[in-house]
C-alpha cells in the first residue's frame, strides 16, 4: 500500500495546461456571474463572492485529490461510494426542499447538493470495479449486473428527489463508461432494448413539470407561455448577442430578467448574449481543449485504472457541456443540468475542481509509475 | 501495490487509443454542432434576435388572481376584492431619471398632491428594469400620470387586485389579513408561490389560503422599451379563488362587537347544537385594511407594542382564570362523586377556615344556609370551597377535562391555547413542588392556576346547553367556487360526549335559569323578557387581595389589576339556540358587566330571529339549521 509519498517528481511532471484551462473556464464563470448579479441588490453576500469562494474551496479538494495517489483512492473507492449513497438517503429524509425538490442538505453553515457529488463517486465506484474485473473479452450482460447497481441505486434516490436532468446525467456517464471499457454487441443490443421497454414505465414515475418540459421540446409550439418560455427567452438572448455580443453588463435580456434560471442552468445564454460568437466561440474551444486533454490523459496513462478515471472524468464534463449549452440553444430538452465551472453552485463547483484534481493525479502519475 | 503491470490482464492499450480517438472524434463534432447552432442564431438570425430583443420585448407577466370572498352564513360579504393603483417606471437607457422624478413632483403640485417617493429607489435604478414608485395612489394621481404620459417617459399604472376588508376592525382577530409573500415563506413554499404572490398572513386567510388564493394568470406581451404595451401575444387566465362561507352571522358579531365598545375582552358566541360559531370578537382589533400596500413600519410597531395586544384573537389565544363560571364544573363533580345531593344544605357565615388561614366568600356577611341550587344561584364561594375540599383537585380535574377544558378546541384557525386543568402530578413534574390543600379551594371556584380560553368556555356550556354532545367549534360553514358549486363542506364534529347522568345536566341546566331568573341571582343582568334566558356569572382575580381591601379596591388599584368580568350563557332553557361567552378584561365584576353584555348579544340573536321571517330561497339556502334536510346532516348523532 503506498500512501501520501511527496514525490518530487510530481511537481516537476506538473499539468500546467490543464490547471490554466481550467481556471480560465473558472475565471470566465466568475465575470459572467457578476454580471448576472449585478441586478440584484438585496442580496446578503454577492453571488460572485460566493462563486469565488466556491472556487477557492474546489482548489483546496482539487490538490487533495491530486496529491493523494489514485491507486490509494482506488482502495477507498466503495467506502466513498457508500458515503455519497447515504448522504443521498440523509437527504431523502432530512433534506431541504426548495422550488419543489428535496435536494439539499443544510449543515448549518453551507448546504450541500449531494447529487453533485454523486457523479464524481460513481465514476469513481465503476472504475474500481472495472478495474478489479479485467477482462479480455467484451463484457456480458451477466458481468455488468453489479455495475447495474451501482448505478441504478444513486439514480432511484435522485429521481426520486426529483431531479431527472442529474439522474439522466448518471445514466450517461455508466453507459459511456460501460462502452468505452468494452461491451458484448448482443449484451448492448439486449440492453438497449430493456431501456426502451422501460421508457413507458418510467413516464408514469415523471412528475407533471418533467413531462411538461419533455413535450414542450417536441411541440414547443403548443406553450409559449410555459416551458417553452425559457427556452425562446434564451434563444432571443443568444441570438440578440450577434457577432461581437452587447458588451459586459450590457445584456438586456439578462439584466431585465427576461432569462430565467440565469445563474443556474441558463448561464451560458448571458454569457453568449453579452459577449456574443467570439465570446462562445472561445468558450467552447476551451471546453473542446480540456476534452482533448483529457482523452490525451486516458491514452497516455500506464495503467487501466488511470485511463478509466480519466475517460469518466473528462465524459462526465463533456456530457454536462454538450446538455446544459444543447438545451440554452434549444438543441435538446430542458432539463436541469449546470454548465461545469460557469453555473452558480457550490457543490457541482467543488466536486467538479476535485475531479480535475483526480484527472491531474493520472495525468502526473503516467511519468512515476513504471509499466 | 500489487498491480504493477497493470494492463496484463486487460485488454489491449491499441484498442483504448483506437476507441479513444473515435471517442474525441465524437466530442469535437458535438461540440461543434453547439458552434454551428451559436453562428446559426447569432450570426444569421442575430439581427432578427436583436431587434426583438432590443426595440420590442416579449415579456412575461404574471396575472395576480381575484381572492375568493369571504361571506357570513347569510351571503353577506365580509371581504371582497378592490383594484390598487401602483405608480411604476421603466427606466430606459439614456433617460435621466432625476428629471422624471422632478416632473412627477411637477404634476402632481398642480392639484396640489404631495408624493411619497422614496428617492432613495433611483440610487439603485437598473435600466429595463421596472420599479415601483407609488402603491395604492388614489385616483387623482392615476388621472395625473395617465393624462401626461407623455411628458413622463417609462412611468405607467399598473392595477392589481387587494383585499378590502368591510368593517375589518370588527372581524379582524378572525380572518386575519394579507400581505406580499415573504422571503422567508417563498423559501419555505416549495414552488407553489412566485414572489410578488399576495397570501394570508394570519387568521382564516392563512389557513385557507390554498383554497381562496386562486390560481396566477400570465400574458405574453410585447412592450417597447419603456414597458408599454404594443400586442397581447397571448394569455392565461387567472383563476378566482373559491368563496368562503363562514358560520359567522354578520349583524350579531356587529352587535357582539358594539357591546365591547372602549373595553378589552372576548366574546364567543356559538349555536350548541353544532359548534358552529355565530360570532366571535376580541377587542381591542386593528383595521386589516392597512397590511395590503405593507404596513409602514411605524404602525406596525405601535401594533406589536399596544400592552392591550390588539393583534391576538383571545377567544382562543387569551387565557383566563374562568372564576365562578368553573363552578358547574365542580358541581357535577360533586353530583357525579355522590358527595353531595341537589338537597344539602351547607351554612355559609363568609368565611372558611382551613389549617390556619381563612377563605371568604365573595359577600362578606355570608349566604345563611344554602343548598346545592341555590349556592349556584347566588354563586357561593364558601359553599364550593367545601365541595372542593371533598372532592380534592384531581377529580375536578377529571370532570373539567370531560367538559373539554386543558384542551384544544381544535378550530380551524392558528395559535389556538390549551388553558391550563391542574392536577397534583402536573405541579410536582412542572413546579417541583407538592400540592397544597389550600389551592385546591382556589381551583374550585375557578381561580388559582386554572386557566381556560373564552372558546372553551363557550364550547362546555354549549355541551351542558344541548344535553351532553361537546361540539368542535367551526367557523367555515362550506367553501364554494365562483360559480357557487359546492368545493367543501364542512358538517359538525363531535369532541365528545359528557358521561354524566340525565338528571345531574337537568339540574345544572335549571340553577343556570334560576341564577339569571330568581331573585338574588347574580346573572340578573342577562334577563330578557319572554326568552329564558340561563347563564353564569364569574369575576376572576387577576392579583390576590386580602378580602378587606374588597370595597375600596374599585378606587385604590390601576386598571390592569381590576378583575376579569365573566358571563357564561345560553338560551333558551329548552332546545338551546344560541351560547354566549363573554370576557372583559380589568372591567369589574362579571354581574355587573359581563352579563349586560351577553344580554345584547342576546338580545340582537333574538330580535334578528323575529325580523328575519326567512325572506327569499336564496338566503334561505345559505343559512343553515332551519332546513330539515340539512339538519339531519349536520347532526348525524342526534
Amino acid at each position: 500500500m503506498i500512501f501520501v509519498k511527496f514525490d518530487r517528481r510530481i511537481f516537476k511532471h506538473f499539468d500546467w495546461t490543464l490547471l490554466a484551462l481550467v481556471l480560465s473556464i473558472c475565471g470566465i464563470g466568475i465575470l459572467n456571474i457578476y454580471s448576472t448579479g449585478a441586478s440584484v441588490i438585496d442580496a446578503p453576500v454577492a453571488p460572485y463572492i460566493k462563486q469565488i469562494q466556491w472556487v477557492l474551496l474546489g482548489l483546496l479538494f482539487m490538490i487533495i485529490a491530486f496529491l493523494i495517489d489514485y491507486r490509494v483512492i482506488n482502495q477507498f473507492a466503495y467506502i466513498i461510494y457508500g458515503a455519497s449513497i447515504l448522504l443521498l438517503l440523509v437527504v431523502a429524509v432530512f433534506g431541504y426542499a426548495s422550488h419543489g425538490a428535496q435536494r439539499w442538505l443544510d449543515l448549518g453553515v453551507v448546504t450541500i447538493q449531494p447529487s453533485e457529488m454523486m457523479k464524481l463517486t460513481l465514476i469513481i465506484a465503476l472504475a474500481r470495479y472495472f478495474d478489479d474485473h479485467k477482462s479480455m473479452e467484451p463484457y456480458r450482460l451477466r458481468e455488468l449486473f453489479i455495475p447495474f447497481l451501482i448505478v441504478m441505486l444513486p439514480f432511484a434516490l435522485i429521481l426520486k428527489q426529483p431531479d431527472l436532468g442529474t439522474g439522466l446525467m448518471l445514466l450517461m456517464i455508466c453507459s459511456s463508461m460501460v462502452i468505452f471499457v468494452g461491451m458484448n454487441w448482443k449484451s448492448m443490443l439486449i440492453a438497449l432494448a430493456g431501456v426502451l421497454s422501460l421508457v413507458p414505465i418510467m413516464w408514469q414515475f415523471l412528475k407533471d413539470y418533467q413531462k411538461e418540459r419533455l413535450l414542450t421540446f417536441l411541440y414547443p409550439e403548443n406553450d409559449p407561455l410555459g416551458a417553452g418560455y425559457h427556452i425562446l427567452q434564451s434563444i432571443i438572448a443568444i441570438g440578440s448577442g450577434g457577432f461581437f455580443g452587447k458588451g459586459y453588463l450590457q445584456g438586456s435580456q439578462t439584466q431585465l430578467k427576461f432569462l430565467p434560471e440565469q445563474q443556474t442552468d441558463f448561464v451560458f445564454s448571458v454569457f453568449a448574449e453579452e459577449w456574443g460568437f467570439i465570446g462562445g466561440l472561445i468558450l467552447v474551444m476551451l471546453f473542446m481543449s480540456l476534452m482533448i486533454w483529457g482523452f490525451k490523459i486516458a491514452l497516455h496513462s500506464k495503467d487501466l485504472l488511470g485511463t478509466i478515471l480519466a475517460f469518466g472524468i473528462t465524459v462526465l464534463i463533456v456530457w454536462q457541456v454538450f446538455i446544459n449549452m444543447g438545451m440554452v440553444l434549444g438543441l435538446v430538452p430542458v432539463v436541469g443540468i449546470p454548465l461545469p465551472f460557469l453555473s452558480y453552485g457550490g457543490s457541482a463547483m467543488v466536486s467538479l475542481l476535485a475531479a480535475i484534481g483526480l484527472l491531474m493525479n493520472v495525468s502526473v502519475r503516467r511519468f512515476i509509475l513504471q509499466r | 501495490m500489487e498491480n504493477q503491470c497493470s494492463l496484463r490482464n486487460g485488454p489491449e492499450p491499441s484498442e483504448f487509443r483506437q476507441k479513444l480517438k473515435i471517442v474525441m472524434m465524437v466530442g469535437m463534432l458535438a461540440l461543434g454542432l453547439l458552434l454551428v447552432r451559436l453562428w446559426y442564431l447569432q450570426v444569421i438570425k442575430g439581427d432578427e434576435l436583436r431587434q426583438r430583443s432590443e426595440n420590442n420585448a416579449v415579456r412575461f407577466r404574471t396575472i395576480q388572481p381575484l381572492r375568493g370572498l369571504i361571506m357570513d352564513r347569510n351571503g353577506m360579504v365580509l371581504v371582497d376584492n378592490r383594484p390598487s393603483f401602483d405608480i411604476l417606471y421603466m427606466p430606459g437607457r439614456g433617460q435621466n431619471h432625476d428629471r422624471v422624478l422632478e416632473r412627477i413632483k411637477t404634476i402632481y403640485k398642480t392639484k396640489s398632491l404631495e408624493s411619497s417617493i422614496d428617492p432613495s429607489l433611483f440610487k439603485a435604478i437598473r435600466p429595463y428594469l421596472p420599479v415601483r414608485l407609488e402603491k395604492n395612489v388614489g385616483m387623482e394621481k392615476v388621472a395625473l400620470i395617465e393624462t401626461n404620459a407623455l411628458d413622463l417617459p417609462g412611468v405607467y399604472v399598473d392595477i392589481t387586485p387587494v383585499r378590502l376588508y368591510l368593517d375589518g376592525e370588527m372581524i379582524a382577530p378572525i380572518i386575519g389579513y394579507t400581505g406580499e409573500i415573504s422571503k422567508e415563506e417563498l423559501e419555505k413554499s416549495a414552488g407553489e408561490y412566485s414572489s410578488g404572490d399576495i397570501l394570508g398572513k394570519a387568521g382564516l386567510e392563512r389557513v385557507l389560503d390554498a383554497h381562496i388564493r386562486g390560481r396566477r394568470g400570465a400574458e405574453l406581451v410585447e412592450v417597447n422599451v419603456f414597458g408599454k404595451e404594443i400586442k397581447n401575444l397571448g394569455s392565461i387566465d387567472p383563476v378566482p379563488g373559491a368563496n368562503v362561507v363562514l358560520t359567522i352571522d354578520a349583524n350579531l358579531q356587529k352587535a357582539a362587537w358594539e357591546a365591547f365598545h372602549g373595553l378589552a375582552g372576548s366574546a364567543v358566541v356559538l349555536n350548541p347544537q353544532n359548534g358552529a360559531i355565530l360570532a366571535m370578537v376580541s377587542a381591542p382589533s386593528y383595521d386589516p385594511n392597512v397590511f395590503n400596500s405593507g404596513i409602514p413600519f411605524e404602525e406596525w410597531q405601535k401594533l406589536l407594542s399596544n400592552p392591550l395586544n390588539p393583534l391576538s384573537n383571545r377567544s382562543i389565544s387569551g387565557q383566563y382564570p374562568p372564576g365562578s363560571t368553573y363552578k358547574l364544573v365542580v358541581a357535577a363533580a360533586a353530583l357525579e362523586e355522590g358527595i353531595v345531593t341537589p338537597e344539602t344544605k351547607i351554612f355559609c357565615n363568609g368565611t372558611f377556615d382551613l389549617g390556619n388561614r381563612t377563605y371568604r366568600c365573595w359577600k362578606r356577611e355570608g349566604h345563611g344556609s344554602v343548598d346545592l341550587h341555590r349556592a349556584l344561584v347566588v354563586s357561593c364561594d364558601v359553599y364550593f370551597y367545601t365541595l372542593g375540599k371533598m372532592l380534592g383537585v384531581d377529580k375536578i380535574a377529571h370532570y373539567a377535562r370531560m367538559f373539554g377544558f386543558g384542551e384544544l378546541t381544535g378550530i380551524d384557525l392558528h395559535h389556538e391555547r390549551k388553558g391550563l386543568v391542574p392536577t397534583k402530578e402536573w405541579k410536582q413534574s412542572r413546579l417541583r413542588e407538592p400540592w397544597h390543600m389550600g389551592e385546591t379551594i382556589s381551583i374550585s371556584i375557578g381561580q388559582g392556576f386554572n386557566l381556560s380560553t373564552p372558546l372553551q368556555l363557550a364550547s362546555a356550556y354549549s355541551a351542558l346547553a344541548n344535553g351532553g354532545t361537546l361540539w368542535r367549534p367551526r367557523l367555515v360553514e362550506r367553501i364554494e367556487w365562483p360559480d357557487n358549486k359546492i368545493f367543501g363542506q364542512y358538517p359538525p364534529v363531535k369532541n365528545g360526549e359528557l358521561q354524566l347522568n340525565k338528571q345531574t345536566i337537568a339540574f345544572l341546566q335549571k340553577a343556570l335559569h334560576a341564577a339569571v331568573n330568581s331573585p338574588g341571582g347574580t346573572g340578573g343582568a342577562a334577563r330578557i323578557p319572554h326568552v329564558e334566558v340561563c347563564g353564569k356569572t364569574g369575576t376572576s382575580q387577576v392579583i390576590a387581595l386580602p378580602p378587606t381591601e374588597k370595597l375600596i379596591r374599585d378606587r385604590k388599584i390601576s386598571a390592569f389589576h381590576k378583575d376579569h368580568a365573566l358571563f357564561i350563557g345560553f338560551a333558551p332553557l329548552k332546545n338551546p339556540e344560541i351560547v354566549v361567552a363573554v370576557i372583559a378584561e380589568h372591567a369589574g365584576s362579571g354581574g355587573a358587566v359581563a352579563a349586560p353584555i351577553a344580554k345584547k348579544i342576546l338580545q340582537a340573536y333574538f330580535d334578528g330571529k323575529s325580523a328575519t321571517k326567512r325572506p327569499d330561497f336564496a338566503l334561505r339556502r345559505l343559512s343553515d339549521g332551519e332546513d330539515p334536510e340539512e339538519k339531519q346532516k349536520s347532526v348525524p348523532y342526534r
